[in-house]
């Protein structure tokens, strides 16, 4: 007899104009490890912020343990017995684990805080999850794996009912996945609730027992994992509906532009080697945190490297250095634009301009009016919606921003563009200029290296696609030879190349 | 044995400690009538009103705030109290205006940086001249002499305990009681969490405005204290009483372990740090050292403090991608 804890019928939710959610519907029983599972803006975020108590719906009926939930505090949705273990946990590195446990509500004897009391009951957590763990150790230091442990802890001895695992295993060694597999089966036994979000399809296959799948704000589906197949589950994911994508025409292909070759950083990735053509985009697909954006920050010199090497046009980059990789002619379109992409309180102007002020300089003194022209030039190009050239760029929308970002590198006239998720959170009309902007630059002679967790955005876009898995190279694919499944299937390790 | 030494160590205020031993060591090796009893007397009367403010500005630097007004509040009160009071004044009457001036005060950084989210700097920066502002105008020139100072006040700067001063067991017994506070009593364990992690803090359910308004309010009063204890220290007062002791304090609080970027500390730690930078003053003066350089060993002590911390929290382990096979 299955014990329904927590069911959530006809959300809806929209950011905007942006429909997250459209009446998506989860059921979850006592006692059991559940997948949630969809492709990136399935819509899975959203439901999980909204049982966090950080969204509240439009629309729709979330009922806990027979009784309405109520939504919009994290405090009230932590009270109710929801706990959610986001993949980055937010500990307090000061603090003793045990203090972590119970920040702001910590045990008391009389008026005083119970340390003995409070460090024997984590003890008793941590011994009850099967971990060893030192209640008295300070937090900071602390490997992933382990701050999620404390989490997991925090969520028991607040009584959680339903405890949300937010793609927890993307950071992991093999071993520590092997224990949080333990610590959530340990749940289950227990009688919680246990929602595993991953996108690690053999993962999902081997800990869960049941999977619901999610696409365009809408449940897809909910299935035993025993009856279903990896092929089944990619089938539901895919087939977005996709009709914002600009058709992209094929470029003349030149000569290589940027060269990897056995590119390796520690921990990280392991033996990159690939090329790209002027003329030639390029998609890198995988999933987030499969080690595509430190591959694009090593080539650009952000972050070193332990081995391998980058040319540009035959000429070999020095490692760790982004003015040397500016100056051989890569650009970096940063997949965050608000921390790594715009200087937010600078003028349009200001931003425009920042990579080419060597350019626009009378001795020592870098005059404005060129500053202006050049930003009201590329404006143009790009058809920026603004108020006036010299206002911040924080006054700006999502997607006029990232022509910003685009109007600063292509202003370096770069041979490379490496672009990091090129339309993330960005309306779609400008999506379709952003793209119709690569396919134009690829005709002038660009090579680009795109990266985007959007696989039609890939698939549309990509002259040859690459695929990465946990900091690997797995596979590459001619334009015409790849297909979501194809791509998914290796990306999720549902197949071993 | 081992575990205990390795225990020890991990106790931020240790290595402090050990300085102190070894700078009053060192300096008695080097000029044999270092330790006695005016040297320690002399370390004692220096520090007391250091040690006072640091214990208000440690519950304000724990949880990653700082105060810049404490030195302005201190004198403002000194002044205050020798102003209104007579000679015949009680203690009690004294700790009524010290607390009064520094509770306005505290209360009025407290809201703008608690409620208006005002960056302390700023806001406790302004407050630093306000008082000075309006205390210069209220002094106007004036001084406040050892005949205003009320007796009772009077009599604990100039009288001792088993050769101890009396302003330095107040701000000993001041610093133990706020130790023992900001270790067991749940808001002061607030304040460590929202140093920590302030975003984190904010969503464990801490109401982090109200603790944020208590803690300015709390390091005002402790300012106000710092006043009466400056006015028994020097029996006088004028418009230039605690001007600068600010930066002393606060110099006192990250050397002895209360880190700037919030998170940890305690009161009794801050304590230790005034001792040491107070010690290694008289020990560069008793080795015949000029004074211009006893404040570019205050400096370097400040940058090693700091540089230890940055080191320690760099010790954290990077995500991992690549699968361990």
């Amino acid at each position: 007899m299955d014990i329904e804890v927590l069911t959530i019928s006809g959300a809806t939710k929209n950011f905007g104009g942006v429909r997250a959610l459209n009446g998506a519907s989860l059921t979850l029983y006592a006692g059991e490890i559940h997948a949630l599972l969809g492709e990136n803006g399935a819509g899975k975020s959203t439901l999980l912020k909204t049982l966090a108590g950080v969204h509240k719906l439009d629309a729709g009926l979330i009922t806990l343990n027979g009784l309405p939930f109520v939504e919009g505090s994290t405090k009230l949705a932590r009270e109710q017995g929801i706990a959610v273990i986001y993949q980055e946990p937010n500990l307090f590195p000061d603090l003793t684990l045990a203090e972590n446990v119970f920040v702001g509500r910590q045990l008391e004897k009389g008026r005083l805080v119970d340390w003995t009391g409070m460090a024997q009951e984590a003890q008793r957590l941590f011994d009850q999850l099967g971990v060893a763990l030192n209640p008295r150790a300070r937090a900071r230091g602390l490997s992933i794996a382990d701050q999620q442990i404390v989490e997991i802890a925090k969520a028991l001895s607040l009584n959680a009912k339903v405890i949300v695992m937010d793609e927890p295993t993307a950071a992991l060694s093999s071993q520590e996945v092997d224990r949080l597999f333990r610590v959530a089966r340990n749940l289950e036994s227990q009688g919680a609730a246990v929602v595993f979000v991953s996108h690690r399809l053999d993962e999902v296959f081997e800990l869960t027992s049941r999977i619901t799948v999610m696409r365009d704000g809408v449940t897809i589906g909910t299935t035993l994992t025993l009856d279903t197949t990896e092929a089944d589950i990619i089938q539901m994911m895919v087939g977005r509906e996709v009709t914002d994508l600009f058709p992209k025409t094929t470029a003349e292909v030149g000569d290589v532009v940027l060269s990897v070759k056995g590119l390796s950083s520690e921990g990280l990735f392991a033996n990159i080697s690939f090329e790209v053509r002027a003329g030639e985009i390029v998609g890198i697909a995988g999933l987030v945190g499969s080690g595509r954006s430190e591959i694009a920050r090593a080539i650009f010199g952000i972050d070193n490297y332990s081995a391998g090497s980058v040319y540009i046009s035959g000429v070999p980059l020095h490692p760790n250095s982004p003015s040397q990789a500016m100056r051989a002619g890569i650009a970096l379109v940063p997949e965050d634009r608000r921390l790594q992409g715009l200087f937010m309180a600078a003028s349009i102007a200001r931003n425009s301009s920042i990579t080419v002020l060597n350019r626009l300089r009378k001795g020592f003194l870098v005059r404005a009016k060129a500053e202006a022209d050049l930003a009201e030039q590329w404006s143009k190009t790009l058809q920026l919606k603004f108020a006036d050239i010299n206002d911040p760029v924080e006054r700006l929308s999502g997607g006029n921003q990232q022509k910003v970002v685009l109007a600063k590198w292509l202003a370096s006239k770069p041979k490379l563009l490496i672009i990091d998720e090129p339309t993330r959170g960005i309306d779609v009309g400008t999506k379709a200029q952003v793209h119709k902007l690569l396919n134009d630059e690829a005709h002038k002679g660009l090579a680009i290296l795109m990266i985007s967790s959007e696989l039609p955005e890939v698939l549309a876009m990509s002259d040859r696609i690459l695929v990465v898995r946990e900091g690997l190279l797995m596979k590459e694919f001619a334009r015409d030879d790849a297909t979501s499944e194809k791509i998914i299937a290796i990306a999720t390790g549902a197949v071993t190349v | 044995m081992n575990k205990i030494v390795l225990r020890l160590l991990n106790v931020r205020e240790v290595p402090v400690f050990v300085a102190l031993l070894l700078v009053l060591t060192v300096t008695e090796i080097a000029n044999p009538h270092f330790i006695s009893k005016s040297g320690a007397q002399d370390l004692f009367l220096g520090v007391a009103v250091i040690a006072t403010l640091s214990v208000g500005q440690t519950f304000v630097i724990t949880m990653r705030h700082v105060d810049l007004s404490v030195g302005s509040t201190a004198g403002f009160t000194a002044y205050m109290i020798g102003r209104v009071s007579g000679y015949h004044h009680g203690l009690i009457f004294c700790l009524l205006v010290a607390l009064a001036i520094g509770l306005i005060v505290g209360a009025c950084n407290g809201f703008l940086v608690a409620y208006l989210k005002l960056p302390s700097l700023v806001v406790t920066l302004s407050s630093l001249w306000i008082v000075r502002g309006i205390f210069n105008q209220i002094v106007s020139g004036n001084t406040i002499t050892d005949n205003q100072v009320p007796n009772s006040l009077g009599y604990l700067g100039r009288h001792s305990f088993l050769d101890i001063p009396y302003v330095f067991i107040v701000a000993l017994v001041l610093v133990l009681v706020a130790s023992f506070v900001m270790r067991n009593l749940r808001p002061a364990r607030d304040l460590y969490a929202m140093g920590s992690n302030p975003p984190a803090s904010a969503l464990a359910g801490i109401p982090v405005a109200r603790r944020t308004f208590f803690a300015f309010l709390a390091c005002g009063a402790v300012s106000g204290l710092g006043g009466a204890i400056l006015l028994a220290r020097f029996h006088s007062a004028d418009s230039n009483s605690g001007l600068g002791l600010e930066l002393n304090v606060i110099a006192a609080c990250v050397v002895g372990g209360v880190a700037i970027a919030g998170g940890v500390g305690t009161p009794y730690g801050a304590l230790l740090g005034a001792l040491l930078l107070q010690s290694i003053t008289l020990a560069l003066g008793a080795l015949g050292v000029s004074q211009f350089w006893q404040l570019a060993v205050n400096g370097a002590l400040l940058i090693s403090a700091i540089s230890l911390d940055r080191y320690l929290s760099l010790r954290v382990k990077p995500t991992r991608i690549l699968r361990a096979t």
